[in-house]
C-alpha cells in the first residue's frame, strides 16, 4: 500500500478540527470531502449497560444448562435448578405416564413439562375430572352438573382440534359439505353407540347422480314433491307427478317411502325442514328453492368424514360423544 | 466547516461508475414495488381469504416466498448494491473497479431473484425460509456474490484514501458474512442434474439449527449491518454533521460482528433442540442488545446540533425515524429471545410484526432517505418534489405504526388464548377461535400494507420525474453539484 499512501498523502492533510457546536473534536480523517468523525467517547450509560448485559449473560449462563465444555457430566454445564418428576413406563406394549420411578434432574424443558404435567393444581383437577368421566355411565355424565359443564369445555378444545374445521366453531356446519351437528337431526343416527361409532370409524355418504334416468322435467317434478315433503309451497300438479316418480325412480330406496330416510344409509330425512345439501334456507324464492333441489337429484353428491379412532383416545372420544348429546340437546 | 480534502476537478459522472449505481438503484425501486404489493395481497388473502380464488400459483404459501424474497433480496439487495458501489467510490475517491464484473452482479443477482420468483409460484422451493430458491438458483447467487466480494475489495485497495471509512467496514462484514452463510445454509444435493428438486446435506434439530443459524444472521448481516453501512454514509452526509464517536463505531461494529452468529437457535426454543443451545442463544440475545443500540445512538447522535433539520428535511425525517424502529425493534428482539416471553409470543404474529418494524422501519425507511438523497446526485438533478418525500415518509410512517400495532393486538391476543384455562386445567379457547379473534387486526394490517404501497407509488412518480428532468436538462452543473456534494 506504499505507493497508495504516497498519492494520498500529498492530497490529504490531517487536521483535528473542533466543532463550534458541541466543542467535539474530530479524528482528522476526511472522506468524500465533507466525511468527518467525532473522537466523542463512548456513552457512559451505553457502556454499562453493556457490562449490564454481560454480568446478566453470565448469570444465565450459570443458571440455565449453557456451555459444552465436555468436562461436565453430560458434556455440558447444567445449570443450578433441579426438577423432579416420575418417569413414564412401558408395560405391555402401552406407555403409562408418570407410572415408573421419580426422577431428580437439573433444569430442562422436557422434565419441566413431565414436572408441571404431574404436579399443576389445575391439571390434576382436569386428570381427576376425566377420570370421572370415563367411570360414568353417558347418560349420568350428561345429567350430572359438575360433569357436564366439564365436558362442554374440556370436549369444545377436542372439538375445536379435530372437528371444527369441517363442521364450524359451534358445529352448525355447512350446507352442501358438512353436516349441523346442533340441530338433533342425526343421519347416522342419534343413539350415543351410533354418534360413538360414527366417530371411530367415519362414514362415507353417497348420493347417485339422475341426470341419466332422469329428464329434466321429471327432476323439477321431484324437486317440487320433496320440497312438499317438508311443508314448502310448490307447484302441487307437479308435486303429484313427483311423488310417482320419488317412488319408482329409486328415490325412495334409500330415503324410504314417506321420505323419513334410513339410518344404515345415512340417508337424509326429507320431511324434517333440515336441509344438509340442498342450501334451500338461502334460496330467495320458490323457483330457486326447485333449482336447489334439483341440481342435488340431477348430480347427487359424495361425501366422507374420516375415522378418529387412531387419533383420539378412548377417554376422549367419550368426552366427545357427551359433548355432542349435550351441544345437540341445547 | 472546512474541507480539508479536494476532490479532482472533473464530473463525478467521469471519476466515478455512477451507471451501475442507477441500474441497481432502479430495479429496487422496482423490486420494492412488486414484493411490498406481493406482500399487501398476501395480507389481505388473510383477512379476506377467498382472494385466492382457488388459484395454487397466486396462494398464500406461494406468494409469501415471492413477498420475502422480492423485499429482502430485491429490494433490499439491489438496494445495497447500489448504495455500497456509490459509497465505496465516493469514500475511496476512486472509480469502481471492474466495470464488466460490476455489470455482471447486477445482470446475475436480478436473474437469480427472477427465476427464484417464478419457481416458487410454480411450487419450486427449497422450503428453508429467506433461503426458498432451490439449487440452480443458490449457484448463480454464489457465484455473483463472489464477484461482489471481488469487487468490492479491489475497489478498496485502490482507494485514494489512507483510511477505510467506517460504512465500508459493514458492507465488507456483509459480504463475508451472507457469503458463508449463503454456503452451509444451502449445501444439498440435486435429485437430478436436469431436476429442480435437491435435498439438505443436514437433517433433524441439526438441520433446523443451520436453517436458522442462516435465517438469524440474514437479519443481523444482510438486514442489519449492511444497512448500518447506509447509514453510516448517509445520515452524516444528509445531516452535514460528522459522525458522532469514532470510538463508539468501533466498538459497535465488532460487538455487533460478534454477537450475531450465536443467537439463531432462539427461533427454535422450546423444540427438539438440546437446551444448552436454547439458554447460549437467549444470553447471546440479551448482549446483543447494546451492540445493536451504538449504531442508533451514533447516527441520532450525529444530528446534535442540527436538530432543526428533523423539522425541515424529510429526507433527514426518513433517516432519523428509521433509526428510531431499529432501536425499538432491537429492544423488543432481545425481549422475544428470552424463553419466557417465546413461549408466549412465538408462533404468533407478534414475531412478523416485530420483523416488518425492522424490514419496514429500518430498512426500507433507511433505503428510502437514502435514496431520496442520492438519486438527484447520480442523475445530476435535484428532487422533482420535496412536497411528494413528505407525502411517502406520513404514508410510510402511519402504515408501519398501524401494521405494528395491529399484529402486536393479533399475536399478544392469540398468545394469551392459547394459554388461558378454565378452572379444570382445559384450554378455555380452541385454535379456531384465536383465527377468529385475529380477523378484525388481520383487516387493519392488509390496510396498513395499502398505506406502504401506495407511498411507494409517490416514490416512483417522483423518482421517474426527478430522471425525466435530467434528461431533459443534460447540462453539468458541476459547480452546484460539488458544492451540494
Amino acid at each position: 500500500m506504499a505507493d497508495i499512501d504516497k498519492v494520498t498523502k500529498q492530497k490529504v492533510k490531517h487536521e483535528v478540527i473542533k466543532d463550534p457546536l458541541t466543542g467535539a473534536e474530530t479524528t482528522g480523517h476526511v472522506w468524500d470531502d465533507t466525511l468527518m468523525e467525532f473522537n466523542n467517547p463512548i456513552p457512559t450509560w451505553w457502556l454499562w449497560a453493556f457490562y449490564g448485559t454481560i454480568v446478566f449473560t453470565i448469570a444465565y449462563f450459570i443458571m440455565y444448562p449453557s456451555w459444552p465444555t465436555g468436562l461436565a457430566e453430560k458434556g455440558y454445564l447444567k445449570g443450578t435448578a433441579e426438577l423432579t418428576y416420575k418417569a413414564d413406563i412401558i408395560k405391555d406394549g402401552k406407555r403409562i405416564v408418570g407410572g415408573g420411578e421419580e426422577i431428580t434432574t437439573h433444569w430442562n424443558t422436557r422434565a419441566l413439562l413431565a414436572h408441571e404435567m404431574q404436579n399443576d393444581p389445575n391439571e390434576l383437577k382436569r386428570q381427576e375430572m376425566v377420570k370421572t368421566v370415563a367411570a360414568t355411565p353417558l347418560a349420568s355424565v350428561i345429567k350430572d352438573p359438575q360433569q357436564s359443564q366439564f365436558v362442554l369445555a374440556y370436549g369444545k378444545g377436542i372439538f375445536g382440534d379435530y372437528c371444527a374445521a369441517c363442521h364450524q366453531a359451534g358445529g352448525q356446519g355447512v350446507i352442501g359439505h358438512y353436516p349441523n351437528l346442533i340441530d338433533d337431526a342425526w343421519l347416522w343416527g342419534a343413539d350415543s353407540a351410533d354418534i360413538e361409532l360414527t366417530i371411530r370409524k367415519g362414514r362415507k355418504g353417497n348420493m347417485p347422480a339422475h341426470k341419466a334416468s332422469m329428464t329434466d322435467a321429471e327432476i323439477a317434478q321431484t324437486a317440487n314433491y320433496v320440497l312438499s315433503l317438508s311443508g314448502e309451497s310448490v307447484d302441487s300438479a307437479a308435486a303429484e307427478h313427483g311423488k310417482k316418480l320419488f317412488n319408482t325412480k329409486g328415490c325412495s330406496g334409500c330415503h324410504m317411502p314417506t321420505g323419513i330416510g334410513m339410518k344404515a344409509l345415512g340417508s337424509a330425512n326429507l320431511t324434517d325442514k333440515i336441509w344438509t345439501q340442498a342450501d334451500v334456507p338461502a334460496a330467495v324464492d320458490a323457483k330457486a328453492k326447485v333449482a336447489a333441489v334439483k341440481t342435488i337429484i340431477a348430480n347427487g353428491f359424495k361425501r366422507e368424514m374420516p375415522a378418529w379412532e387412531s387419533r383420539l383416545s378412548n377417554d376422549e372420544i367419550k368426552v366427545l360423544v357427551a359433548y355432542l348429546k349435550l351441544l345437540s340437546a341445547n | 466547516m472546512a474541507s480539508t480534502a479536494t476532490s479532482p476537478i472533473v464530473s463525478p459522472n467521469e471519476q466515478y461508475n455512477y451507471d451501475i449505481v442507477k441500474k441497481f438503484a432502479l430495479m429496487a425501486i422496482f423490486w420494492g414495488f412488486a414484493g411490498m404489493t406481493a406482500g399487501t395481497y398476501i395480507a389481505s388473502e388473510l383477512a379476506w381469504p377467498f382472494l385466492n380464488f382457488d388459484i395454487a400459483q397466486i396462494t398464500f404459501g406461494r406468494l409469501r416466498p415471492l413477498h420475502t424474497s422480492g423485499v429482502i433480496f430485491g429490494f433490499g439487495g439491489n438496494a445495497l448494491f447500489a448504495t455500497s458501489y456509490y459509497i465505496v467510490q465516493r469514500t475511496c475517491q476512486t472509480r469502481l473497479w471492474g466495470t464488466g464484473f460490476a455489470n455482471f452482479t447486477f445482470w446475475g443477482w436480478n436473474l437469480a431473484i427472477t427465476l427464484a420468483g417464478i419457481g416458487y409460484m410454480m411450487g419450486i422451493t427449497g422450503g428453508r425460509e429467506y433461503a426458498e430458491p432451490e439449487w440452480y438458483v443458490d449457484l448463480i447467487i454464489l457465484v455473483v456474490w463472489v464477484v461482489y466480494f471481488l469487487v468490492y475489495v479491489m475497489t478498496l485497495l485502490r482507494r485514494n484514501q489512507p483510511h477505510i471509512y467506517v460504512a465500508n467496514w459493514f458492507f465488507v462484514s456483509f459480504i463475508l458474512a451472507v457469503a458463508l452463510l449463503h454456503i452451509f445454509n444451502n449445501l444439498a444435493v440435486p435429485v437430478s442434474f436436469f431436476g429442480t428438486k435437491s435435498y439438505s446435506l443436514f437433517s433433524g434439530a441439526q438441520d433446523a439449527m443451520v436453517q436458522w443459524w442462516y435465517g438469524h444472521n440474514a437479519v443481523g448481516f444482510f438486514l442489519t449491518a449492511a444497512f448500518l453501512g447506509m447509514m453510516y454514509y448517509f445520515v452524516p452526509k444528509q445531516a452535514g454533521r460528522p459522525v458522532y464517536s469514532y470510538r463508539l463505531s468501533i466498538i459497535h461494529f465488532w460487538a455487533l460482528s460478534f454477537m450475531y452468529m450465536w443467537v439463531g437457535t432462539h427461533h427454535l426454543h422450546w423444540t427438539a433442540i438440546p437446551d444448552w443451545t436454547s439458554s447460549l442463544a437467549a444470553a447471546f440475545s440479551i448482549m446483543l442488545l447494546m451492540p445493536s443500540w451504538g449504531g442508533m445512538i451514533n447516527g441520532i447522535m450525529t444530528l446534535s446540533g442540527a436538530w432543526d433539520k428533523l423539522r425541515s428535511d424529510p429526507i433527514m425525517m426518513f433517516l432519523i425515524t428509521s433509526l428510531s424502529f431499529y432501536g425499538m425493534s432491537t429492544f423488543e428482539g432481545p425481549m422475544m429471545a428470552l424463553k419466557s416471553v417465546n413461549a408466549l409470543s412465538h408462533y404468533t404474529d407478534w414475531t412478523v410484526g416485530h420483523v416488518h418494524s425492522g424490514a419496514l422501519g429500518w430498512v426500507a425507511m433507511v433505503t428510502f432517505g437514502s435514496f431520496y438523497h442520492m438519486i438527484p446526485r447520480i442523475w445530476n438533478t435535484t428532487i422533482y418534489s420535496v412536497k411528494m418525500i413528505y407525502i411517502h415518509f406520513f404514508l410510510m410512517t402511519i402504515g408501519i405504526l398501524l401494521y405494528i400495532t395491529a399484529l402486536w393486538v393479533s399475536g399478544i391476543g392469540q398468545g394469551l388464548m392459547l394459554r388461558a384455562f378454565d378452572e379444570y386445567g382445559n384450554l378455555a379457547y380452541s385454535f379456531i377461535e384465536t383465527v377468529a379473534f385475529m380477523h378484525g387486526p388481520l383487516v387493519a394490517r392488509a390496510i396498513a400494507g395499502m398505506f406502504i404501497v401506495t407511498g411507494m407509488l409517490f416514490m416512483i412518480y417522483n423518482v421517474w420525474m426527478t430522471i425525466a428532468h435530467a434528461k431533459r436538462n443534460p447540462v453539468e452543473k458541476l459547480a452546484s453539484a460539488t458544492a451540494k456534494a
